[in-house]
């Protein structure tokens, strides 16, 4: 009760509110963006959080994140555009309503499910993170590496259609992870004589890299070729929400407990959730025929469940330090610049944090409804900023988010090579969220595995020994063979398709 | 640009093998098979393997080295990424030398001025407002170093 207290004086301090509502209406601006994602969001917030206490940096990012997924329903609605990945598996659903003349239900809609499917996740996270971690006290190096491995596997198995191209840009981003100095060994490798790497490639680069430069290269060509027409007014945008919530409260309760698991499974984050509990919830209706003409029933489930996945994603990342999507990666990496080590001493060690963290969730939930209703209102204020004007600022602000890391004008080269190579790699359908998650998980796979082997004095099976870890390694292995068969597959597919034409 | 799978997993390959010479001579620890260069190692192994699986798969499908595809043109997408690179590289080089308030705000008004097709006044008052703010923000409030170049001289 006491840590509880703490907790409640830690939010409520003038700064973390502060902070709270300023990361939201920049979450806002972001998410109702379209082409802007939740993910750049949290990468050009996290030079700012650098200079922040751990619970306001934390606090900005969650707020941003649950902000941009629910103003990413806006240009859904109202141009048939998703303002972000999250809202692409209901916007065709939600335009329809509009065009039905209930643009204003759709949009509330997407709001409350948002807000009510967010608190379902942070009641499952505030649960159950206590009791895996305390579970998890009992884990060795051997659990950790195979978890580490585990958790990149899921990644690249989620990663997409193409799990082989998921699986070279995990290596890409263990390649990256590698550089810098050995924390076992001491050995210092791949740093081509720049002192300034010694400590490794510094996480605010990659990240503003991968995630603001690669987006504003796709984006910026765009400038001038698309336009988006006036959207139309939005009136009474809670009108008839209520009765739809409680027509539909199994579909919600539902989908809030799917998308926080799907949210915590390593890779698969707030779109695949949508994704997911949109078919699921087409599959399990009484009229699947109203599916795909402005029916509200897929709308509700899908709001919910990308707004759970956000919560959901933080049990692996706050128990196990193994991030479940793009975004408790970014928030790892930032604990861990602030000395913070994610894993299950952290709730013994910070209670105080952890149970501060779950009030952050559930205020920056809260502040989605009176936040939404103004996105709603001034969508066609946001939807009228020039990209022209938005996209250099954006830029800049990379540029100088990259160098205030470390001061350092390599970081900003870092950045641009790394954005280069993000914009290829996704041109050519590489995915990008298994290298983000090999940045991070990289030197948690290699310590954990030397730590075990200079234990067992080289000794390979003794990372089968416990039966904890044997469960964990069987599962990486069988996931690592479905991987396998996932690509021969789609290479004799490949080999069939071109025999017969 | 979409660059053929057989290219694509040609680098990837290269990319593997370049990674496991460059890690052979890292010593392992004392009584030790591992060491340092150990997952080098295999994370370069892993990438020539996958990699000539691309390729394979690439050269199964025949197609063209290299397809453009997309609304927009070739042309229009490589000067943007010219000038995002010019931008960045444009601001490492000269800040050291004129300082973040002459190259900030040069570098948004020919970015704002070129994607607005020219409305340089507005370009001009953006990207001081814009750049003023980013250094109250960092520089004033987050103590972030932005350098002053030669003003440093006329400041102090």
């Amino acid at each position: 009760m006491a840590e509880l207290h703490a907790a409640l004086g830690m939010v409520f301090a003038w700064d973390v509110l502060a902070v709270i509502l300023g990361a939201s209406l920049f979450g806002l601006l972001i998410g109702a963006i379209p082409g802007l994602t939740a993910t750049m969001a949290t990468a050009l917030l996290v030079p700012v959080t650098f200079f922040m206490e751990p619970l306001p940096a934390i606090s900005a990012i969650v707020a941003a994140t649950a902000m941009a997924i629910v103003a990413g329903d806006i240009p859904g609605a109202l141009l048939r555009i998703p303002g972000t990945p999250a809202s692409a598996a209901y916007t065709e659903e939600a335009y329809l309503m509009g065009r039905k003349g209930k643009i204003g239900q759709a949009l509330g809609v997407n709001l409350v499910c948002s807000v009510v499917g967010g608190l379902i996740g942070v009641a499952i996270l505030a649960f159950f993170a206590p009791l895996v971690a305390d579970f998890a006290l009992r884990f060795t190096s051997d659990e950790y590496f195979w978890l580490a491995l585990l958790g990149l596997s899921c990644a690249v198995l989620v990663s997409g259609a193409d799990p082989l191209k998921g699986a070279i840009s995990m290596l890409i981003g263990l390649l990256i992870s590698m550089v810098g100095m050995d924390s076992v060994s001491g050995q210092i490798r791949f740093t081509f004589g720049i002192s300034d790497l010694l400590s490794g490639i510094s996480i605010l680069p990659v990240l503003i890299g991968l995630f603001a430069v690669a987006e504003l290269l796709r984006r910026m060509p765009e400038i001038g070729h698309t336009h988006f027409p006036p959207p139309p007014p939005v009136e009474k945008p809670f009108s008839g929400v209520g009765s739809l919530m409680w027509q539909y409260k199994g579909g919600i309760a539902r989908s809030g407990v799917l998308g926080t698991l799907i949210g915590a499974l390593p890779g698969a984050g707030a779109d695949i959730a949508s994704w997911i509990s949109y078919a699921l919830s087409r599959k399990l209706s009484r009229t699947p025929e109203k599916y795909g003409t402005g029916h509200p029933e897929g709308l509700v489930a899908a709001s919910s469940a990308n707004n759970a996945a956000l919560s959901g994603a933080y049990i692996p990342a706050l128990v196990f330090g193994i991030p479940g999507d793009t975004i408790t990666a970014i928030i790892i990496g930032v604990l861990m610049m602030k000395g913070i080590t994610p894993g299950p001493d952290v709730f013994t060690s910070n209670a105080t944090l952890v149970n501060a963290i779950f009030i952050v969730f559930i205020l920056a939930n809260l502040l989605l409804l009176p936040l939404g209703l103004l996105a709603i209102r001034g969508a066609r204020h946001i939807l009228a900023v020039p990209s022209s004007v938005l996209y250099p600022l954006i830029l800049l602000f990379c540029i100088v988010g990259a160098f205030a890391a470390n001061n350092s004008l390599l970081d900003v080269w870092l950045m641009l090579g790394l954005g280069l190579l993000a914009y290829f790699l996704v041109e050519n359908d590489f995915p990008i969220g298994p290298m983000i998650l090999a940045v991070i998980l990289g030197p948690v796979v290699e310590s954990n595995f030397m730590r075990s082997m200079i234990k067992a004095n080289g000794e390979l099976l003794v990372l089968f020994e416990r039966p904890i870890a044997a469960m964990l390694g069987g599962l990486a292995l069988l996931v690592w063979l479905a991987i396998i068969v996932s690509s021969v597959r789609s290479a004799w597919q490949t080999r069939a398709s071109a025999t017969s034409s | 640009m979409r660059i053929n799978d057989l290219l694509m997993g040609l680098v990837m390959a290269l990319l593997g093998a370049i990674t496991i010479w460059a890690s052979k001579d890292f010593p392992p620890l004392a009584r030790q098979p591992y060491g340092a260069g150990t997952f080098p190692t295999i994370i370069g192994a892993f990438l020539v393997g996958l990699g000539l699986l691309l390729s394979l798969r690439g050269w199964q499908q025949r197609g063209a080295l290299f397809l453009w595809q997309g609304q927009v043109t070739l042309s229009r997408t490589l000067i943007c990424l010219l000038a995002v690179i010019a931008a960045v590289a444009g601001y490492v080089l000269l800040t050291p030398l004129l300082g973040f308030p002459l190259v900030a705000p040069l570098m948004l008004t020919l970015l704002i001025g070129w994607l607005s097709d020219g409305r340089w006044g507005m370009a001009v008052i953006v990207a001081i407002v814009a750049s003023a703010v980013v250094w109250s923000v960092f520089a004033l409030l987050l103590h972030v170093p932005l350098d002053l170049g030669i003003l440093e001289e006329v400041i102090y």
